[in-house]
């Protein structure tokens, strides 16, 4: 097999991962070029070439397949650098995108300012035409007005139309109109039609996948063509592909076409690769549930895997605005190394979401930084090394640390600089906490059944607390933890989505109706993964439908067995399946209701097949050799400051154990094998921790 | 209080005040996610609270305002009638204005948790239902004359023995409810709620000892008590009292409904204190208010104020002392006085008139009033829908409930309604109202200039026309703010008032009035603005750059830049800018003006 090469690009840093012909992982890191993410990927390859001996143009003529999951959509959208877009809407509802769904992000701070539309109101035309919620025609669509339309935006020049009209889903008639007057009148310009994007039900969300799909379209379009251009011209040969929200790849013609399918490119590789190391290691084999974190330095990443499969949803946001194309469902909080810790007038502690980033950094960095944040704490408790912090790029001040601990909650709770820094990390380990409970328990999951899998750098040295917490009897810290999505792309399926709304109840099904949609996304389905040149035995088809009981407003995602409702028989078995389902999630199934389906979607996956990994040298001796020093830590867990062994991640041979308390570094992360724990090093080297 | 003082150390602090908070979110996840009715279940209007035997409540992450501050009267109202007939496996039911509910169309549920054998907890759910036996398919009105025309009441009954409900009260209900199966799912969601609050409660005292989670509590309520005296020892002293109109719905009142208030904040002792004595006599309507209602407005807008670092606990809820008296429009009501509209109504006067009154203390403080009643974009909506075999709908629509108001350093949130809800609640989608209802949505956008003038703009009001389409369609309409829209603070301006018209197949308008219940014919329109929020601060202090933007986004007409605003605008429509000169020289000259003619103060 020829090498793969696997890439996440980042807000800082591009992580990227080689798998070797023989099965080998190899990591790196360099430093995301934001203009031009090509120039840090490239800083990237060169790297690789250099570990493996070749130069860059012999390392790319010899690679399969190039992986690439990227912020650029992420970025130009929180950075309001997407392209000048109009939305034609039906006319009377020019405020979709301002009004969203409602609610407010906290109920009880009067002190906030109200979001702005993603396209102005100033660019947004109404157009006389309706149809109602069967799909019938109450006023015909006004070609005048969307000649006067076109009129108005060759005046303002924009880049992108979206185009989201009222009950498009029921029926597109008005939208494809348009898009053949769009083609013709402003060619060049990307348009993007609701109905296409993401055929939902819910003008706020359908609208606002076509201005975030529209939007997207020239930036993207960009980058992507910038991107395959520079690699052909350097020698690749293989397959490019794009990483997407739920965490499949899609060829860079597919992205071109829906690029609001990579809003949360990056962040969905981390459960990929939690998932396949955690089978791949042979952990928690019978349930196959895992919490998997991302703790990085200004926030934490939480997704949880149940039975193996990757969880998506519907209800993707990015910067307040709704996606809704199918994504790994990834929560993220404020808590990372940067958390700032304070004390307010009643004696808590509060930790984050405020975070002092890369500039000016925790205090310790010595960049200006004079608050107390985690990375702070974890040196005061001498978890870190001063001089051995991130490959030792940044030497790190304890005294800068302590001064700030002490300033801004020591003194003021009046505990010592050590019970202080405790407590900070405690504090934001509750955040965490919380956050996993969210996805968890208040969903009616037990966490005791789950493995927790640490990515990030600041990660390994909280989760063997936050599995305690959660009582999550098990811990991997994977070796590539550093690069946790990266190594997740690298190992990822090829994967899109298809799919089409079409209304029926069980009570008067329309089986022609259904069948005809079931039958035209698969079509949609097979033709991709033909394209992506996956062979027969990799290609499969997952169908779902999205079902309520009726009367309700919200949906579960509901399996179609093998994409078929030939009679009422298969009806029927659907229907239990549902009452099943809903009785899992919500605690109770109505037996007598109508079950309503509202939109029938496919999944395409196209399976990967990685060779597994050579085996490493085994030890079942002490892991003495690898000890490094002994250092002096602070842990609430031990009575007083105690010395423990630092033992060298690299050195260390599979099968070694080490008895808790002890640290491990490795070059890019450090990981606490906490009091009262067992660390076992695991066929691909990873730490599997044990709880008491 | 000194940090020594606790008894619970700070670890433990945290990590129960996180258990604490996840039941609640968890109570709250069940609810949302098994609830059928569109009002639970789209606007998530509902709430879920614990309270420990000492009826003291714990700040809960998620919930409504107007539920917030008064939980406890439920818990209390169940000792008041059971007195020690409570054991474990019951449920109690309240809808009743009179027994510490909110209102009519408000279900709570209420468990008593038990441990050991001691009752140490009360697991509560609160949800608005789409009906609840109200005479009117419409869950509450205004116009309800006394007490025996707000239909279906529990006054605090079991409704589940041993974990099982009793048949015959379910049975009262679905008798009284008009769509039995639909109130049937919503219950069992919130026995769910409840249940699970109870169970997860009984977990937590078992791992950590009913001592130290009692411990927990009494510093909990102590921190929140800290944090509320040390906001309010940064407050300046003095005494105001202030009087506001409700549009006037009786002939009682033709000039309108006085709500009146005295404020007094004394930042030595660390109390404010709200008195509310001096108001009109119970009225022959449903917007009277009650203990439930007027409890939660003043604790919810006192803390407003104080700003979102308090919790909304029972510590900090001591130092709110809140003076009402019974008989009163705004006080206890006196039996058989009905309160089916004490949720809204004169409910969405009251917060903000206590924030208003604020500012009266110091310009930087308070905030103007936002929307006032359920404009008619947010009808009950009744009848059959012939497009599903004659199928019966009930439900609550909550389009265009937007409006907020001004405060300093902030324009209005749009989609806020009123300070019952404070941008809470959800709103619906044009496509569901319309797939749930034979209803077409004609319109529904900004109406321009609704929202008040002043250096911080009230959030605007919604333009929304609905059409009936083939089967007629009962309105249930609950308005506000007509003859007084929602006033500004600090020299901002009034909103617009909200107005409403039918307007026939042959086009003839008809305005309406703010109350209604109407069945419209197929064809049949029903038009409305809503009022937007009252504007902050004076007009003419407002940025030039803020008001060109929203002139060009057309939130608000050039002529409100000029003749308001002072700002003087130059270029095309789509591309406003201000000629600053021009501005400075209007602003110069109108401010001249108003300094001569100063007599008439702005509220």
């Amino acid at each position: 097999m020829s090498p793969e090469i696997a890439v996440d690009v980042g807000g800082t840093f591009t992580d990227l991962v080689l798998r070797t012909g023989d099965g080998q992982v190899r990591t790196y890191k360099s430093s995301t070029t934001k203009l031009n993410i090509a120039l840090g990927i490239f800083a990237g390859l060169d790297r690789i070439a250099a570990d493996l001996g070749v130069t860059r143009g012999e390392l790319l003529a010899t690679c399969g397949s190039f992986a690439c999951g990227t912020t650029i959509a992420t970025n130009a959208i929180l950075e309001r650098k997407t392209a000048r877009t109009a939305l034609l809407c039906t006319m009377g509802f020019r405020d979709t995108l301002l009004i969203r769904e409602g609610g407010k992000p906290n109920n009880f701070d009067m002190f906030v300012d109200y979001p702005d539309p993603l396209i102005p109101r100033s660019r947004t035309i109404g157009i006389d035409e309706r149809i109602n919620a069967e799909g019938g025609i109450e006023r015909p669509l006004a070609e005048a007005d969307v000649e006067g339309a076109v009129a108005l935006m060759r005046e303002w020049e924009v880049e992108a139309v979206a185009v989201a009209l009222l009950w498009s889903i029921a029926n597109p008639a008005h939208e494809l109109r348009i898009g053949e007057i769009l083609r013709s009148s402003l060619p060049g310009v990307p348009f993007s039609l609701s109905h296409r994007v993401n055929p939902t039900i819910r003008e706020y969300r359908r609208t606002s996948a076509a201005a975030l799909d529209a939007s997207l379209k020239p930036v993207v379009q960009h980058h992507i063509h910038d991107l395959e251009e520079r690699l052909r011209a350097a020698g690749f040969k293989g397959t490019l592909t794009f990483v997407t929200s739920n965490g499949g790849r899609a060829s860079s013609e597919a992205i071109i076409n829906k690029p609001v399918f990579i809003c949360l490119s990056g962040p969905s590789g981390a459960p990929q690769a939690a998932s396949r190391l955690v089978r791949e290691e042979g952990i928690a084999e019978a349930s196959g549930n895992i919490v998997c974190i991302d703790m990085g330095g200004t926030s934490l990443d939480v997704s949880v895997i149940q039975g193996w499969e990757i969880p998506s949803h519907r209800e993707g946001s990015i910067g307040g605005h709704v996606f809704g194309v199918p994504s790994v469902d990834v929560e993220t909080i404020g808590a990372g190394g940067g958390s700032i810790a304070r004390v307010d007038a009643g004696g808590l502690i509060h930790s984050g979401p405020e975070s002092a980033g890369a500039f000016p950094g925790p205090a310790c960095y010595g960049r200006g930084g004079t608050l107390p944040t985690v990375t702070d704490a974890n040196l005061v408790r001498g978890l870190l090394s001063p001089d051995n912090f991130a490959a030792g790029q940044i030497k790190l001040s304890v005294e800068a640390a302590v001064r700030a601990v002490r300033e801004h909650v020591a003194e003021p709770l009046g505990m010592t600089v050590e019970d202080a820094a405790n407590l900070i990390c405690f504090t934001t380990e509750q955040n965490m906490v919380a956050a996993i409970e969210g996805m968890t328990v208040q969903k009616g999951l037990d966490p005791r059944s789950f493995v927790l899998v640490s990515g990030g750098a600041a990660g390994g040295l909280h989760a063997a607390s936050l599995a305690r917490e959660l009582r999550i009897p098990t811990v991997l810290i994977p070796r590539a933890a550093g690069v946790l999505s990266a190594y997740g792309i690298s190992t990822g399926d090829v994967k899109f989505n298809f799919t089409r709304s079409a209304f029926s109840s069980s009570v008067s099904f329309d089986f022609d109706r259904v069948g005809t949609v079931l039958a035209e996304i698969r079509k949609e389905a097979i033709d991709f993964l033909e394209g992506m040149g996956v062979p027969d035995e990799r290609r499969h088809l997952s169908f779902s439908t999205q079902a309520r009981y009726a009367g309700q407003v919200w949906h579960v995602t509901l399996g179609v067995p093998d994409g078929r409702i030939r009679d009422a028989e298969d009806l029927a078995a659907l229907v239990e399946a549902f009452h099943v389902l809903h009785e899992r999630l919500n605690s109770m199934r109505a037996e007598g209701d109508p079950v309503e389906f509202v939109e029938w979607d496919v999944l395409a996956v196209g399976r990967n097949v990685n060779a597994s990994p050579p085996a490493e040298p085994q030890s079942t001796g002490p892991a003495d050799s690898a000890e490094r020093l002994r250092r002096v830590v602070h842990l609430r867990e031990l009575d007083g400051p105690t010395a423990i062994p630092v033992y060298d991640g690299p050195r260390l041979c599979v099968g070694q154990v080490i008895e808790g308390p002890a640290l491990i570094e490795d070059p890019l992360t450090v990981n606490l094998v906490p009091p009262r724990s067992t660390a076992v090093v695991t066929a691909q080297r990873g730490i599997l921790l044990s709880l008491r | 209080m000194q940090v020594t003082d606790r008894k619970t150390d700070l670890f433990t602090m945290l990590i129960l005040r996180r258990r604490f908070e996840g039941i609640i979110r968890e109570m709250a996840a069940v609810l949302a996610r098994s609830g059928r009715s569109g009002i639970l279940n789209t606007a998530l209007d509902f709430s879920c609270s614990i309270v420990d035997r000492k009826m003291q409540s714990i700040a809960s992450p998620v919930g409504l305002p107007v539920h917030v501050g008064s939980i406890h009267l439920i818990p209390q109202a169940v000792v008041r009638k059971f007195g020690d007939d409570v054991g474990p496996g019951d449920c109690f039911a309240n809808n009743s204005g009179y027994h510490g509910n909110t209102h009519c169309a408000d279900l709570t549920l209420c468990v008593p948790v038990f441990f050991d054998g001691k009752l140490a907890f009360y697991s509560i759910a609160r949800a608005h239902l789409s009906d609840m036996g109200f005479p009117t398919p419409d869950t509450y009105s205004p116009l309800s004359k006394d007490y025996y025309q707000e239909g279906l009441q529990l006054p605090c009954i079991r409704i589940q023995r041993d974990f099982r409900d009793i048949p015959e009260v379910l049975d009262i209900c679905k008798a009284n409810i008009r769509a039995p199966e639909q109130f049937f799912g919503d219950y069992q969601a919130i026995v769910a709620s409840v249940r699970t609050g109870e169970q997860r409660i009984q977990e937590l005292v078992a791992s950590y000892g009913v001592e130290t989670v009692e411990d927990f509590l009494e510093d909990y309520q102590t921190y929140a008590e800290t944090m509320a005296v040390n906001k309010i020892r940064a407050l300046p002293g003095g005494r105001v009292s202030q009087e506001t109109f409700y549009d006037s719905e009786l002939d009682l009142y033709p000039d309108g409904i006085p709500v009146r208030a005295v404020l007094t904040v004394d930042p030595e002792a660390a109390i404010v204190e709200i008195d509310l004595t001096d108001n009109i006599d119970n009225v022959p309507l449903g917007i009277n208010m009650n203990e439930s209602t007027i409890l939660a407005c003043c604790v919810n807008a006192v803390l407003n104020v104080l700003g979102p670092e308090v919790p909304r606990s029972t510590g900090a809820f001591r130092r709110i002392k809140i003076v009402m008296r019974e008989g009163s429009a705004i006080g206890l009501p006196k039996f058989p006085a009905a309160t089916c509209a004490a949720t809204t109504n004169l409910c969405h006067v009251l917060p903000e008139h206590i924030q208003s009154m604020f500012t009266r203390l110091r310009p930087d403080l308070g905030t103007a009033f936002a929307t006032i009643g359920n404009p008619a974009s947010c009808p009950g909506v009744s009848g059959t829908d012939s497009r599903h075999g004659d199928r019966p709908f009930v439900n609550q629509i909550m389009l265009g409930y937007w409006g907020g108001p001004a405060l300093p350093g902030h324009d209005g949130w749009l989609t806020f309604g009123s300070g019952t809800t404070q941008g809470m609640l959800w709103q619906s989608s044009v496509e569901l109202v319309e797939q749930q209802q034979p209803i077409l949505v004609e319109r529904l956008e900004i109406s321009p200039d609704s929202g008040g003038a002043g250096e911080w703009e009230g959030g605007p009001g919604a333009h929304c026309i609905f059409q009936v389409r083939n089967d007629a369609v009962g309105f249930a309409v609950n308005a506000g703010g007509t003859q007084f829209p929602p006033g500004g603070a600090g020299g901002g301006l009034a909103a617009a008032p909200t107005r409403t018209w039918r307007i026939g197949t042959d086009g003839r308008r008809t305005e309406m009035p703010i109350s209604f219940g109407e069945t419209l014919q197929p064809g049949e329109r029903l038009e409305t603005h809503g009022c937007g929020g009252g504007g902050f601060g004076p007009p003419l202090r407002r940025d030039p750059a803020l008001v060109a933007h929203r002139a060009r986004e057309g939130w608000i007409s050039e002529a409100r830049a000029h003749d308001v605003y002072g700002v003087v605008l130059a270029g095309g429509s789509d591309a406003l800018t201000v000629d600053v000169a021009a501005t400075e020289a209007r602003r110069a000259s109108m401010s001249a003006a108003t300094t001569s003619n100063s007599d008439g103060a702005q509220l």
